[in-house]
């Protein structure tokens, strides 16, 4: 418990964030090529968050919002920098917790990502957007859940349970495979109980 | 290679002033309208970004933007005029729609929202460079280790593109299909995507030696080539924006008394 938050700021974790934020770009450009009716834009977030810690993972998921937001003009995107920053660090907590060695627990820290992201998300989308996503399933329940008189609130939480949940258990699916593939040369530049040993 | 920065090579006044200021002009854009709650002072805004952007010469850029973002303003008006709570009074009849006055009401402003914060961000994008950016950030004192994060965002996304395209070719080319029902473009996610992370995951390995190499962790200050501090110009552009935030505040007050 107590290395939960314990994060090692070398060079190596500065190397990952921008490789993190770069793979969250990868995945949405799939996304849209392959015209998937899902964003799959936190993969990287989730990666960082797994191999760095908490710390790391928000970091890259807040930076990630943030440079796009102030380069590619996206300020849709910018808006959701908190919801970045809790997908990354509920998936690294869940990761220190020892979830994703199994396939059971990636399927729980994808829920715990989701819910992270949906309780996030929802104030903002109120706020900002009145409670549509952007996203056409979800705001086609949006516009149900209003026809149908439900509050406005209610409406958008649904909206937002429709769309997050099962993107981030996608998500989660890749990038457990990923993970698991990883060379363990790479892997041990982000272990925590490492020590230098010395020979004299 | 492409950048994925929309920065525009222009040598305009606007281009000339520094980032802080712009960044200001963003914040005095996004929360004036926010403190003032009037639908008016979003048009104010709306009218100084435009004016800026056309004497910057790049307000040709900002359509697409603009184009990109009306699929959402149009979803929200249809449901908000269509379904709003607090819809009473209806406004007119398309076909058997009804769209009721609140509602639509409700999605302008918000409508206005995105739109004004769109063109307020557009001022700054498309005329600060990121490299740029990043430098006055490290002289005002931002950790040069964010720096190096910022900055290489920017040279690993073009480098990852073209492995993607590299890699997008391969699998096609040993007969995987990318195109079809969405459960041939699902199944084709994992085989396009899975090497581009792993290869760029194991070459931050490299970049990370190289880094500490070149003295990376240094704890001594950094110094600057090219020194740049906030000029007069940049000043009064500030106070002026400080003064619509005050302004905004003392509108506020008033319609409050």
């Amino acid at each position: 418990m107590k290395n939960l938050f314990k994060t090692k700021l070398n060079a190596a974790c500065f190397v990952l964030i921008p490789a993190c934020i770069g793979i969250n770009y990868l995945g949405k450009l799939f996304a849209s090529v392959l015209k998937l009716p899902l964003w799959l834009d936190s993969i990287g977030t989730c990666i960082g968050g797994i191999l760095g810690g908490p710390i790391i993972g928000g970091i890259c998921g807040a930076a990630n919002n943030l440079i796009y937001g102030f380069t590619t003009g996206d300020s849709i995107t910018l808006v959701y920098a908190l919801t970045s920053l809790g997908i990354g660090v509920a998936v690294g907590i869940m990761a220190r917790l020892g979830r994703m060695e199994k396939l059971s627990g990636a399927i729980l820290t994808a829920c715990v990502a989701g819910l992270t992201a949906v309780v996030i998300s929802t104030p903002l989308n109120l706020i900002f957007w009145g409670g549509t996503t952007g996203n056409i399933w979800g705001d086609a329940v949006f516009a149900w859940s209003q026809a149908s008189g439900l509050p406005v609130a209610l409406g958008s939480f649904l909206d937002e349970v429709l769309v997050d949940v099962p993107d981030k258990l996608i998500t989660l699916l890749i990038v457990y495979a990923i993970i698991k593939g990883l060379p363990k040369k790479l892997t041990s530049l982000y272990e925590l109980d490492d020590e230098v040993a010395s020979l004299d | 290679m492409k950048s994925i920065s929309l920065y525009v090579d222009k040598d305009t006044c606007l281009t000339r002033l520094h980032p802080f200021a712009k960044m200001f002009y963003i914040l005095a854009a996004v929360s004036a309208p926010l403190i003032g709650g009037a639908l008016w002072i979003y048009g104010l805004f709306l009218a100084i970004s435009l004016c800026l952007l056309i004497s910057g010469k790049i307000i040709r850029k900002v359509f697409p933007l603009i184009a990109f973002s009306f699929t959402i303003i149009i979803t929200i008006f249809l449901i908000h005029g269509l379904f709003n709570q607090e819809n009473q009074k209806v406004l007119f009849h398309l076909g058997p729609l009804a769209f009721y006055e609140e509602g639509l009401l409700y999605a302008a402003r918000i409508g206005l929202n995105i739109l004004n914060m769109l063109l307020a961000f557009a001022t700054f994008v498309l005329t600060t460079k990121p490299a740029d950016l990043v430098d006055d950030l490290e002289q005002a004192g931002f950790s040069p280790r964010f720096g190096y994060m910022i900055s290489s965002v920017f040279q690993i996304i073009p480098q990852m593109m073209g492995t993607m395209n590299t890699i997008m070719d391969a699998q096609r080319s040993r007969g995987m299909e990318t195109e079809g029902s969405l459960f041939v473009r699902a199944k084709a996610f994992i085989p396009l995507i899975s090497p581009v992370v792993s290869s760029s995951l194991i070459n931050t390995r490299e970049r990370a030696i190289a880094l500490e190499v070149r003295g990376f962790d240094s704890k001594n200050k950094k110094t600057f080539l090219r020194e740049h501090k906030l000029a007069g110009k940049d000043k009064t552009f500030m106070l002026l924006m400080a003064l619509l935030i005050a302004g905004s505040i003392v509108w506020r007050v008033l319609t409050w008394l």
